[in-house]
């Protein structure tokens, strides 16, 4: 348990720095207001969080890859205004009929529209070579505009179904409290799960942080790294599919512009849990944390009242010292580790556990 | 050298002491890196440092040229006590280091990458292109490389590259020269240039100091030959008086014993048959740098291709392993024909490859040893979806056994491990996908005598088990010592093939500078 | 000041039925370069904001239709609020060489040198739904009354309230002047009544989700409060939602802004006590009738540059009467 501790140290100093944070969030907003801590405020707050922590464990995995997916924002528009379009009716192209297609339907089109703009991501970037953020950021643009052509611009409200058609209860079931808790919180807590097994017990999270790490080192590995690409796209346009529809839900209406920017607040997240952009580096743990980071700054805000310019300047601030602070800590990482390797000795044995020694009284 | 005769030639004899380190102690933490080294740089002569990794050879030169500062201990230029505390005030005081990792920016022209940092300006301020392509091409044309100063380093194979790097030192017109493996990945009619080069430097005075495991060719550049070994200078000689098996006992402190060549020879069917295989160079000219090879290798046999850069070796290993396409020809895997195959199909069917460039195709550098070692395998390493983790480590742990890891343990970031440790991870991953066939491209590149008889042990063990392995490299004595069979490369062709136990390395030398098209595979 | 912009209210009608004297009479017409033989050749620009909004969509689709009546083609372009995309789709224009831009600006001021720009090529602007800070330079700046809207607005809201209570705000786009119009005509009436408190005011920038957010957040640090104001529908339909589900609808009350279809029907069945309706429909009609009258007669027919259109209240009454900005007659 020791020796494993120390092996992800590195980790944990960077999820440990993302929680220090929301501590003090937590405990400054606390002292500020006394409702802060209150369970009501807790699970709506937890609620928005949910949102941006499921786009950011789709980002983490991108970001672990090397790459940068921007789309996702418009993904949630156009996976929204896709189940809102199908709740008003579906009509059958050349009948005059409607199809009304119950509630999973809906649910599962919306993930596959997600997962679909994933796999042209995935093609742009592993099999036609585009840079992830020039792909992402051209399917940014494209995707909105589907989600706008999609109702024409227009939003689709009162999305609660009709009784005699049996497909109520889209609304009720994406929002609902399920056990006590909203529905979205329970999503972001599977999919947290998931999400963290994949990445730490199957071969394709290896696989993952491998080709992140060194591509040309993982490819020569036998790594399918092309396949891991297009597959970490994938999922990253289905979490967004499935926010999507969370938020169709939360307000029971699909607007077009829905999601727009959401992609930086996950990013964010991600980067506030000790992710590095350049990838390899990030964990599932750190990444939920960096969502509460951010959820719970914004809402704590403008619970004590903080005027909203001011809000920004604080939420860009955190950012950009969690990154400083990060940049700081790998510096020292790396100075620490290279006195490990140019330490000497007769038997390269001895260096390796004399420095695990130094880490111990360091630590 | 770039037209200034400056402090270079300045003053004094050659063979006055120019550079003098006293007692220098270097601790990092608990460990002693440096235990009280004297340690003297002449001028005009070539001071070759010998010792194998970790042995302090490394973090002396990092104190000389300023990158680190001594514990204890201090440095004395020409007499005058000095401190130097960064790498340009070591600049400063006419000291310049070429260092072995390539530090160069792929994206810059040769002139802006050998006065990156040190631009020539004109007299508004702006960096003066012109003067600075002038010398670029004086520096380059002494070092006898026809690459024009405007290409972009992104565009030069691995040996021009490093010949930039030995470019960007030189014309820092320095009285010191540090030279920590400039040959690694330069052919043998480059390094002869570069050695013509230290003779024209010292005529002028300058002070050499050389680093490189390759004793052979150190030996012959030195004129004073220093050995180090666990943090201490144990010997010093003058050049005359050294050889070869005296270098090696005084870095190990025991004679060398990695001579395979008495090894029982008991070889099975052929497991890999490359038939008439060609390789289209990806430099885009269109030439074949690999061009109608043909090699059977049999089940427990060792061949070793043998060749100078250029020779077209790296080349078909990368083809043999997937990463490029082959023009034409079969690879043909234990009677199965892997020609169209991806990297993980070909790794699955039973041939995997252990790549040159370590650092660059080799390691995962974010991950444990233990994550390194079973990256080819995980797949197989399941239960259900997910990965059998006790399994992994008894596999892990079995194979770090195996190969002789040393390390604190699998959980250790493998950044943690020396140059040959490292190596012997990269060939675990392999041995761990259980391959019929292991091909391994420079195996013994930059890592020290003692883990490259391991390494070679470790292969000849293998091959007894009943694994085929051809491997490349530039080293004779290695090609005559460890291999059954030795094969020759020349300009993309097999020139010649030898046993190793009746030849010579005056006919493996000759064989390598043969016109390819005009001994195209006959013997002499 | 209210009576004044009563007194602009009167003008539009004019202008309208100038416009149609003008289309009557183009085959006499020669006044200069911008007269238009053939306006089946001829080509409106139009500049709008966002048409993934249904009121600027609404904007659009009457300006096309209108001009398209009038034998004109049309190019649609959406700037976002975005000046420097602004000034490129007019340079699209000059280049393209339309006969006339319909514009709804990005910013007052930042407006200004766009406008210049076409003037300068000899291409008449037409600015509607907002202004900008100069005159002389557009043909006309077509304008909704915001602030006459958002009084009658707030009226209607204070009487629901009682003359009392606890209230929070929610905010336009803090970069939109008609942002702080609106808030700045809210406060003109609602600050008369010392019994109504603001307890908090914050941006959502004109969009749903985030006015449903913010509401979810103020509604815990003030549980008790009985009154919303919003800058627009979508931030008040957003806090209605939030209000759903905290069951808290039936203790507050919510005013907006707009009267797009959404907030017409949540007027209807009581859930927004009002909403003022801009009148784009007649704005932007009058703004393309305007561009014909002077592409054929060299003037607009109207009194002035700046005309204003009042607002109409949106109440339980007229609710039901409401579809896409038209208040049926």
């Amino acid at each position: 348990m020791l020796a494993r501790l120390k092996a992800n140290r590195s980790a944990i100093i960077a999820e440990g720095r993302a929680l220090l944070a929301l501590v003090i969030i937590v405990v400054f907003f606390a002292s500020m207001s006394s409702r802060f801590l209150d369970t009501t405020n807790l699970v709506i707050m937890t609620r928005h969080v949910a949102f941006n922590a499921i786009l950011a464990l789709g980002m983490l995995l991108v970001i672990l890859n090397g790459g940068i997916d921007l789309s996702v924002g418009s993904t949630v528009g156009l996976s929204g205004m896709v189940a809102g379009y199908l709740l008003k009716g579906w009509e059958i192209p050349g009948t005059h009929q409607v199809a009304y297609p119950s509630v999973w339907v809906v649910i599962l089109v919306g993930c596959l529209v997600g997962m679909l703009v994933g796999v042209v991501n995935g093609i742009l970037v592993a099999k036609l070579n585009v840079a992830p953020f020039i792909a992402t950021l051209g399917m940014m643009y494209a995707v909105r505009g589907l989600a706008e052509l999609v109702g024409n611009g227009q939003t689709f409200t009162q999305l609660f179904g009709q009784k005699a058609l049996g497909n109520t209860g889209f609304v009720s079931t994406l929002h609902d409290n399920v056990l006590g808790l909203p529905f979205p919180i329970w999503v972001m807590i599977v999919l947290t799960v998931l999400c963290s097994l994949y990445l730490t017990r199957t071969p394709f999270g290896r696989w993952l942080y491998a080709s992140g790490s060194n591509e040309r080192a993982a490819a020569l590995s036998g790594v399918p790294v092309k396949r891991v690409q297009v597959r970490i796209y994938v999922l990253a346009g289905l979490c967004a599919g499935i926010v999507g529809l969370l938020l169709t839900a939360d307000l029971s209406a699909a607007v077009p512009e829905g999601g727009s920017g959401y992609e930086l607040n996950a990013i964010a997240a991600v980067v506030i849990g000790g992710a590095a952009l350049s990838g390899g580096r990030g964990t599932v743990r750190g990444t939920i944390i960096g969502a509460f980071v951010i959820g719970f700054l914004v809402d704590g805000l403008v619970l004590i009242g903080v005027s909203v310019f001011w809000q920004e300047v604080i939420k860009g601030a955190v950012i950009i010292v969690a990154v400083v602070v990060d940049q700081a800590q790998q510096r020292l990482q790396k100075r620490r580790t290279a006195k490990q390797v140019s330490g000497p000795g007769s038997s390269p044995a001895a260096p390796a556990a004399r420095s695990e020694s130094t880490v111990m009284t360091r630590a | 050298m770039t037209g200034s005769d400056n402090t270079v030639t300045g003053s004094g004899r050659s063979g006055e002491v120019v550079l003098r380190a006293i007692d220098i102690v270097k601790t990092y933490g608990a460990t002693q890196a440096l235990k009280g080294v004297n340690f003297e740089v002449r001028r005009g002569k070539v001071t070759v440092l010998f010792g194998e990794n970790g042995a302090g050879k490394s973090t002396l030169m990092k104190i000389i040229s300023g990158v680190e500062q001594p514990t204890s201990g201090h440095l004395e230029l020409e007499g005058n006590r000095i401190s130097l505390s960064s790498p340009n005030d070591a600049r400063a005081a006419g000291i310049a280091i070429i260092h072995q990792e390539l530090n160069l920016c792929a994206n810059l022209s040769v002139r802006d990458n050998i006065f990156l940092g040190h631009e020539l300006t004109n007299k508004g301020g702006a960096v003066d292109y012109g003067r600075e392509s002038e010398l670029a091409q004086q520096v380059l044309d002494w070092l006898e490389e026809p690459i024009s100063p405007e290409t972009l380093v992104g565009d030069l194979r691995l040996g021009q590259q490093q010949i930039v790097e030995i470019a960007r030192a030189l014309v820092a017109d320095a009285r010191i020269l540090i030279m920590d493996e400039p040959t690694s990945a330069l052919s043998a009619s480059e390094v002869t240039v570069l050695f013509k080069v230290i003779a024209d430097l010292t005529k002028r005075g300058v002070a050499i100091v050389y680093i490189s495991h390759h004793l052979e060719e150190a030996i012959e550049v030195a004129d004073e030959a220093v050995v180090f070994r666990d943090g201490q200078l144990v010997a010093t000689a003058p050049a005359e008086e050294i050889d070869l098996p005296w270098v090696v006992q005084q870095m190990v402190g025991r004679a060398a014993d990695y001579d395979f060549s008495d090894r029982p020879r008991e070889y099975g069917d052929v497991r890999l048959s490359i038939q008439g295989v060609k390789v289209v160079s990806p430099d885009g000219s269109g030439r074949l740098s690999v061009n109608d090879v043909s090699i059977d290798v049999r089940a427990g046999e060792i061949v070793c291709l043998y060749g100078l850069m250029g020779a077209g070796r790296t080349e078909l290993m990368e083809a043999l392993a997937g990463r490029e396409p082959i023009a034409a020809g079969r690879i043909v895997l234990d009677g199965e024909d892997v020609t169209h195959l991806s990297i993980p199909d070909r790794i699955a069917k039973g041939m995997v490859l252990v790549p040159e460039d370590r650092q660059r195709d080799g390691l995962v550098q974010l991950m444990s040893v233990g994550q390194n070692l079973s990256l080819s395998s995980i797949a197989n390493l399941v239960k259900g979806p997910f990965v059998a983790r006790k399994r992994e480590a008894v596999e892990v742990d079995a194979q770090v056994k195996d190969v002789r890891v040393k390390t604190a343990g699998s959980r250790a970031p493998i950044t943690s491990l020396s140059g040959g440790n490292q190596q012997k991870v990269v060939i675990g991953r392999a041995l761990m996908t259980q391959p019929k066939v292991l091909l391994l491209d420079e195996p013994s590149r930059g890592i020290d005598v003692g883990a490259k008889g391991e390494i070679f042990s470790l292969l000849f063990k293998q091959a007894e088990r009943g694994l085929a392995v051809l491997y490349v490299t530039s080293e004779i004595s290695e090609a005559l010592s460890a291999s059954h069979r030795l094969i020759v490369m020349s300009k993309g062709r097999v020139v010649r093939e030898f046993d190793p136990a009746r030849t010579t390395r005056a006919e493996v030398m000759a064989a390598s500078d043969t016109d390819a098209a005009a001994h195209n595979g006959s013997s002499s | 000041m209210f009576k004044k912009h009563l007194a602009w209210a009167v003008l539009p009608v004019a202008a309208v039925a100038l416009a149609a004297c003008g289309s009557s009479s183009d085959s006499k017409s020669d006044s200069g370069s911008g007269s238009a033989k053939n306006a089946a050749n001829k080509t409106m620009a139009i500049i709008t904001v966002d048409p993934s909004n249904p009121y600027w969509k609404a904007e659009v689709d009457t300006a096309q239709a209108e001009a398209k009546k009038l034998g004109y083609k049309t190019t649609v372009n959406a700037h976002n609020n975005d000046q420097t995309k602004q000034s490129n789709f007019i340079d699209a224009a000059i280049s393209a060489k339309v006969s006339a831009i319909i514009l709804d600006p990005a910013g007052a001021k930042e407006s200004i040198g766009a406008v210049q720009k076409a003037t300068s090529a000899g291409i008449p602007v037409f600015l509607v739904n907002a202004e900008i800070d100069q005159q002389g330079i557009a043909k006309s700046q077509i304008v909704s009354n915001n602030s006459q809207g958002a009084t009658l607005g707030a009226q209607e809201w204070v009487k629901a309230m009682g003359g009392k209570g606890d209230y929070v705000e929610l905010f336009g786009q803090p970069t939109d002047n008609n942002a702080k119009v609106r808030s700045d005509a809210y406060h003109g009436v609602i600050d008369q009544y010392p019994d109504l408190h603001l307890l908090q005011k914050e941006t959502a920038n004109w969009d749903r989700q985030q006015g449903k957010q913010k509401m979810e957040i103020m509604l815990q640090a003030h549980p008790n409060i009985t009154g919303v104001i919003a800058g627009n529908d979508e931030m008040a339909l957003g806090a209605i939602q939030a209000l759903k589900d905290a069951n808290k609808l039936s203790q507050v009350k919510v005013l907006g802004f707009d009267g797009n279809n959404d907030a017409a029907a949540a007027v209807a069945n009581g859930e927004m006590v009002a909403t003022a309706l801009q009148p784009i429909v007649q704005g932007s009609t009058m703004a393309v009738d305007q561009a014909d009258q002077y592409l054929k007669t060299g003037k607009t027919g109207a009194n002035a540059e700046k005309q204003a259109i009042n607002c109409v209240l949106i109440t339980k009454d007229n609710a039901a009467k409401l579809h896409d900005f038209v208040v049926a007659q």
